[in-house]
């Protein structure tokens, strides 16, 4: 009974915050526009009876998805997201790999002032880290001048709403979650593990080819997902740090929704990005479970 | 039949496998290992004894390669080995947390070293198989680390040191994850193994049973520094000092002025009260001198024994009872504490003595050790 309770408490959680919403959403997506409050058709009727609920579920059809693919704007921004986020994670993890390994081979006392210069961002609104980031790669901005000033261009760079622009906004925001899960698998890494590669004959590089990397597999595959998984659907630094050429899922999503009052499309567009994270998310949880099982 | 003993560090014409010379190694303001010279032989079963922050861990080390020392030079096989880094070494190391690649199947924890030598596939295959069988692991090949016992790891670490044939096998206290029995058990699979391939094997640990067990030599080993390196039995009724007779096994200690008499010395330790032990020792008379007595060299008697020169009077204040033993605590008038230990041969009721009981202790001419120091 008690253990009943307990497990009732996350599923009601789950039904209310996440199925209750999604069915909403799905619903909306099988709508038509209409120009109204809320701006689609039909509405559940309740006072109509049997007969208004039958009319309200004869009245939803695919209609929304089928034109998600004739006009070819949203398979190239689902398209250009999928590759965006690919190669988000993978520069994140580029950078963020040699951090969480200098972090978990700094000195003991050293590591919880390290890991707070890690959160500390966080401490700021998002937005506002990424309006500065406009401020330094403008055409005007810091980056610029100080190239300048030291004389390495004579022209000024532009970065600003490119693709380069969104990379580094990406990267930047969401290497803690890259760096967090790695540290945390090279931190328990037992240096006797190294030492024993090198006592069987391997250098310092191939012992970290052969045993650091595999064992920080799991914190690797953890972080990347933590990256993807959001960026995939990002909105506010495409919008924000890109240009005319960063087509992203998550922009369309919101220019259905706000600049055409289009909520089934919008909500169309929505239904189909879940879908393709799924995928993701149940490998990433596949990954943490197996992790689990590896260390009981 | 003649047998001749195993006793390379006896023949001046052996040649040493390993050579300490004048080895030093400091951290900082902190002395390690203080100035070391000793010789491990081939085929040795060679362990490093001591409490503890003795400097036993670090001799180990910098055998390994891990380590290199301050000052002077080690010597493997006559060759200096301080320039050669760890994975280019002919020694290998277990290590005591075992250090199994958690990633790896046991069957690819073996290979691991045979691998990184670029040897061909059917030779690692075989020589893998080998080990395998060598510690009887061969149905457990395909597992991973964490799906099998303590004492299985134990082996693995040991076959994956083994698997490189090296010259030098080095283990860094292979027993101390394992329970009292299975210890036991791993200790002469261990001489056995050792036995075997004839390699040469250098063991730290501070469990003395375990050093008495598997070594040919035992190093007692105190703040840096080897005290007496000898066989166990040497090392247990020839000690060289008080620090080794006290931290091999039990041990009663006596101390008090010296008076030459016969073929050795009387120790007066209290008023009028004097013991004898036969000595090679030579010391000025009224130098202070110590008797190192076994407890199981102490024979307990309720009446004064006859013919004998050495016995005291004293009172039982306690009584370590261990199954099979039974270790006597005898106060002395002085104060003085000597301890009795018997078998336990008949049952407890019937148990001649108990607390509080005036018995006598007497002991041979012989059975005391005088030290100097």
């Amino acid at each position: 009974m008690r253990r009943a309770v307990l497990i009732l408490v996350p599923y009601l959680w789950l039904l209310a915050l996440f199925l209750v919403p999604f069915l909403i959403v799905l619903k909306i997506s099988l709508s038509d526009t209409a120009i109204a409050i809320p701006p689609y058709t039909p509405t559940l009727d309740f006072s109509a009876g049997w007969q208004g609920i039958r009319e309200f579920f004869s009245e939803l059809d695919f209609e929304n998805f089928i034109f998600l693919t004739e006009d070819d704007l949203y398979w190239k921004a689902y398209l250009s997201s999928l590759k965006i986020a690919v190669v988000a994670t993978f520069l994140t993890l580029l950078v963020g790999y040699p951090m969480a390994y200098g972090m978990a081979n700094a000195a003991e006392h050293w590591r919880p002032t390290l890991m707070m210069l890690i959160i500390l961002p966080f401490w700021t609104s998002f937005l506002i880290r990424v309006y500065s980031w406009m401020g330094i790669l403008s055409t005007e901005g810091y980056l610029n001048q100080f190239l300048m000033g030291i004389g390495v261009i004579s022209e000024p760079l532009v970065i600003l709403n490119t693709n380069i622009a969104v990379y580094i906004g990406i990267v930047y925001t969401y290497l803690p979650f890259m760096i967090l899960p790695i540290y945390s698998a090279l931190e328990r890494l037992d240096g006797s593990l190294l030492e024993a590669a090198e006592d069987l004959g391997c250098s310092r590089l191939s012992a970290f080819w052969l045993v650091t990397i595999p064992l920080s597999k799991g914190g690797i595959i953890a972080g990347c997902f933590l990256v993807f998984i959001p960026t995939l659907g990002e909105f506010v630094i495409p919008s924000l740090l890109g240009g005319s050429e960063t087509l992203m899922i998550g922009k369309v999503l919101w220019e259905e929704f706000f600049n055409n009052r289009d909520w089934p499309v919008a909500s169309a567009v929505a239904v189909i990005l879940l879908l393709i994270l799924i995928i993701p998310i149940v490998l990433f949880q596949r990954n943490e479970q197996k992790q689990r099982e590896a260390e009981g | 039949m003649n047998q001749t003993v195993f006793a390379p560090w006896e023949d001046p014409a052996a040649k040493p496998l390993i050579q300490f010379k004048n080895v030093t190694k400091r951290y900082g303001d902190f002395t390690a290992i203080d100035n070391q010279s000793f010789d491990i032989y081939e085929q040795e079963f060679f362990a490093l004894l001591g409490p503890s922050g003795c400097g036993k861990t670090t001799m180990m080390r910098m055998l390994a390669g891990f380590e290199t020392p301050t000052e002077g030079t080690i010597l493997l096989g006559g060759e200096d080995i301080a320039p050669i880094p760890p994975n280019k070494r002919a020694v290998n190391m277990m290590f005591q947390s075992y250090a199994l690649f958690p990633h790896l199947s046991i069957w690819e924890n073996i290979a691991f070293g045979l691998r990184r030598d670029k040897k061909p596939n059917d030779e690692i295959q075989a020589r893998v198989e080998e080990m395998l069988k060598l510690t009887r692991l061969t149905q457990f090949a395909k597992r991973k680390p964490h799906q099998i016992s303590g004492g299985q790891r134990q082996r693995v670490a040991l076959a994956r040191s083994l698997a490189k044939a090296p010259k030098l096998l080095l283990l860094d206290e292979p027993l101390g994850a394992l329970d009292a029995k299975l210890r036991q058990d791993t200790q002469f699979e261990l001489m056995d193994i050792q036995e075997k391939t004839g390699t040469t094997f250098v063991i730290v640990t501070h469990d003395q049973e375990e050093a008495m067990t598997v070594a040919s030599r035992v190093a007692v080993m105190d703040h840096g520094q080897i005290i007496q390196a000898a066989p166990p039995a040497q090392i247990y009724e020839a000690p060289n000092s008080v620090y080794v007779a006290d931290f091999i096994g039990d041990v009663t200690i006596i101390e008090g002025a010296v008076t030459a008499k016969d073929n050795g010395y009387d120790i007066a330790f209290a008023e009028g009260q004097s013991v004898y032990a036969e000595s090679t020792l030579n010391l000025t008379n009224g130098q202070t001198g110590y008797i190192a007595i076994r407890p199981e060299k102490v024979a307990i008697s309720s009446e004064k024994p006859e013919r004998v020169r050495n016995a005291v009077q004293g009172k039982i204040i306690d009584i370590a009872y261990l199954g099979n033993l039974s270790t006597y605590y005898v106060e002395l008038p002085n104060g003085q504490t000597v301890k009795s230990q018997t078998a336990n041969t008949r049952r407890l009721s019937r148990r001649s003595f108990t607390w509080e009981d005036e018995v006598w202790l007497s002991w041979t001419d012989t059975a005391g050790i005088l030290l100097e120091r």
